[in-house]
């Protein structure tokens, strides 16, 4: 059986390339690609933590990390369509009239 | 058992670096399609059968055809050709992840499991939809309400922000409604300030 701690090593990794993806992507939609990437691995660990206490509620728990992640990437996909039909650009450095 | 866990994580960080390092935004979310499916074949080697079938249905199938969807609609595949405003972003992002990722490891390799792994796999039963029916409609039930109230908001959420703004009641088009299904009888209408307008922004 393989041990829990290469899985948490891998969700580990994962996460790190999600965090760099966020960091160098500049389209919005690269920068929400790679949030994925990152929820997918901090499910990973928690899959790996309920095989390992032996509970169904990781998985319960990655069950509605995932319904959320539905329902983020719908709104989120939304207002980034919003946002390129009035600025016709999904660059993020252009999209920093909030900035400060 | 140890085969397919080097097979598909060697498989999922190759589609993480497609997924972050593709200049195409098509290939990228391909990439990303080959890491949640291997991630959905982990999940299957870790007792998670009912997560497993998800992750492939609503993750791989569902999000990332709303993925691609919005990609070609927004033609958004084109790399971002500007130069970058920060200084060294690549290379300190590269770094810095190289350190989260060193540090996660070793902080993987301390954690002790609490209770002999085959025990724990034999109590989760095989994770199948059972088992997490059980759950969650027992101890997580105010949970599962709750996300069902919350993707109703979500439904409702992203219909309102997509939706095109209401025509003004003095007629005077802005730019939004004209490139895309404006009737055609209300273009005949002659408005020379509207059409020098629309000029400007054609231009």
């Amino acid at each position: 059986m393989v041990p829990t701690t290469s899985y948490l090593a891998l969700s580990g990794v994962l996460f790190a390339l999600g965090m760099v993806g966020v960091l160098t992507r500049r389209t919005a939609i690269m920068v929400f690609l790679s949030v994925e990437l990152m929820l997918n691995a901090a499910n990973l660990a928690l899959v790996a933590f309920a095989r390992s206490w032996g509970d169904p509620t990781g998985q319960t728990a990655v069950f509605i990390v995932m319904t959320l992640a539905a329902a983020e990437v719908a709104i989120g996909l939304a207002i980034i369509v919003a946002i390129f039909r009035k600025r016709e650009t999904t660059n993020v450095d252009d999209l920093a009239a909030l900035k400060g | 058992m140890m085969l397919a866990f080097i097979l598909l994580g060697a498989l999922a960080i190759v589609g993480g670096v497609i997924t972050i390092a593709a200049r195409n935004a098509v290939h990228a979310s391909l990439g990303l399609v080959g890491t949640l499916l291997c991630v959905a074949g982990l999940f299957a080697t870790l007792n998670a059968s009912f997560l497993a079938a998800t992750q492939v249905i609503v993750y791989a199938g569902a999000v990332m055809v709303l993925f691609l969807f919005v990609i070609m609609l927004l033609n958004a595949n084109q790399p971002v050709t500007s130069r970058d405003p920060v200084p060294y972003v690549r290379e300190l992002a590269g770094i810095g992840g190289t350190l989260l990722a060193g540090a996660f490891v070793v902080l993987a390799f301390t954690y002790q499991d609490p209770r002999p792994l085959a025990e724990g796999a034999g109590a989760l039963r095989g994770g199948t939809a059972l088992v997490m029916g059980e759950t969650l409609l027992t101890r997580f039930l105010l949970p599962f309400e709750a996300v069902s109230i919350l993707l109703l908001v979500a439904i409702v959420g992203a219909v309102a922000l997509v939706q095109r703004p209401a025509a003004q009641p003095d007629g005077v088009p802005d730019e939004l409604e004209e490139d895309v299904g404006a009737p055609q009888e209300r273009r005949q209408v002659p408005r020379p300030a509207a059409l020098s307008s629309e000029g400007e922004v054609r231009a």
